[in-house]
């Protein structure tokens, strides 16, 4: 009988601050999601902005252009206009977000 | 029980070849054109196909190769007789790179020689404004490919500027259809991309024969304010020495890049060239030649681009011409292999 109502108090008292505890976790985790899309964001505009200050210079961007062939096409272009990697994975953002 | 072993380890390789295969995906991109000029009286069409293969490795290394197909219809006494054609098949480069670090790649094989900036980054038929190449294209680089290996990347790359390098050391070919010099050199470029400035110099030195010395001088504007491509080069060699200029400007900022002005572009280019002495198999005019030249393009959706020009050419060896171009080039890029769109 002496232990069940300390155990009682323990598991109410978890019970109760569950809420905070979710909610405290779950705040990090919508600012972090949050975070990440503004940082994919920013990533894809520094990545125009680095696709017209090098690759604009000399042609117009491909009208289509998938995931899939966004490597391959940033990868040559690193080679042929001397990018840094920066600008490779910063291009590369930009057009397979 | 062994056999089943060999079998997971053979699943496993496949299915990670497969993962990479999705993330390096080859493409083959390129143009494809038909040319048309008169000159003289002389009429002559060009059926052109270039197509660019682009095979990532890993995370380090790049095989590239570009092919220029051709066929050179004229008739076949200039002004008269029936049409005939003739084919030209020039393999431009075909590399194998390897990106050692942000500052270093490595390029083995055939590659387009690094002089100025035209025969590197304008020569591709879907990216030239004008269907001829400038006179001058072919001092220090030939026949406009290497075969040997090149080093180059961004020496140093701030916000404020870039410092970039190629060098490269060409060998001795005479295999047929992969001729070469042997020679070495090298172009060192300081760019500014708050402005889209960048100046360039060059220098190539044939290493058979009595060796030659070419000099070059690189230019290249694109303000952000406005649609405007300024470029140009000069370059000398014991043959001769000359320049070329070139302004353009899409018609965009006007009722926007997508409407049917703004997929005009207006292009001028003028270029010299002086004769100093005769130099046999040099690739240049045997005299003095004055050319301006006026251009327009227009860029249809799809990739599609016609381009017509008009040029007059002051040539000192022959009486002078008109020069009337006009072409039409398709850009495409597809995946060798199917798959979705990611």
């Amino acid at each position: 009988m002496t232990w069940r109502r300390p155990l009682l108090t323990t598991v109410l008292c978890v019970l109760a601050l569950s809420p905070f505890a979710f909610s405290r976790q779950a705040r990090p985790k919508a600012d972090n999601a949050q975070m990440r899309t503004q940082g994919a964001k920013q990533n894809a505009s520094e990545g125009e902005k680095r696709f017209r200050t090098n690759c604009g210079r000399c042609h117009n961007a491909p009208e289509e252009i998938s995931p899939r062939e966004a490597r391959a096409v940033v990868r040559q272009m690193r080679v042929r206009a001397m990018l840094s990697a920066e600008d490779e994975k910063l291009i590369l953002q930009y057009l397979a977000p | 029980m062994k056999y089943r072993w060999l079998l997971s380890v053979v699943l496993l390789f496949g299915c990670s070849v497969r993962v990479q295969a999705q993330e390096n995906v080859p493409i083959l991109s390129g143009g494809a054109g038909f040319f048309g000029a008169a000159q003289g009286g002389v009429h002559f069409y060009q059926p052109v196909l270039a197509p660019v293969l682009t095979v990532p490795l890993g995370e380090k290394w790049l095989v590239e190769s570009r092919a220029d197909l051709r066929e050179f219809i004229s008739r076949e006494n200039g002004t008269s007789g029936p049409y005939q054609g003739k084919f030209f098949g020039t393999l431009e480069y075909l590399q194998l790179d390897y990106l050692a670090n942000s500052h270093v790649t490595i390029t083995a094989g055939r590659f387009l020689t690094p002089f100025g900036i035209f025969n590197e980054r304008l020569s591709a038929i879907w990216i030239d404004k004008f269907q001829d190449p400038p006179v001058i294209a072919g001092i220090g680089t030939g026949r406009g490919y290497s075969d040997g290996f090149m080093l180059r990347g961004p020496l140093v790359a701030t916000p404020g500027y870039q410092l970039n390098y190629a060098v490269y050391f060409s060998t001795l070919s005479t295999v047929n259809k992969f001729e070469s010099q042997r020679g070495t050199g090298g172009r060192i470029g300081i760019f500014l991309p708050r402005t889209r400035l960048e100046l360039g110099a060059s220098y190539r030195r044939t290493l058979q024969g009595g060796g030659e010395n070419f000099q070059g001088v690189d230019l290249s504007w694109a303000p952000y304010a406005a649609p405007v491509e300024i470029k140009s080069e000069w370059a000398h060699s014991d043959g001769g020495h000359g320049y070329w200029i070139q302004a353009s400007y899409r018609l965009s900022h006007l009722t926007g890049r997508d409407s049917g002005l703004g997929r005009l572009e207006p292009v001028i280019r003028m270029q010299q060239f002086f004769r100093s002495k005769p130099v046999p198999d040099d690739f240049l005019p045997t005299g003095n030649l004055q050319r301006p030249e006026f251009g327009l393009n227009y860029y249809f959706p799809h990739e599609i681009r016609l381009n017509g020009s008009y040029a007059r050419q002051y040539f000192s060896n022959t009486t002078d011409s008109n020069v009337w171009e006009f072409g039409i080039t398709y850009r495409f890029l597809f995946p060798l292999w199917p798959g979705g769109s990611k």
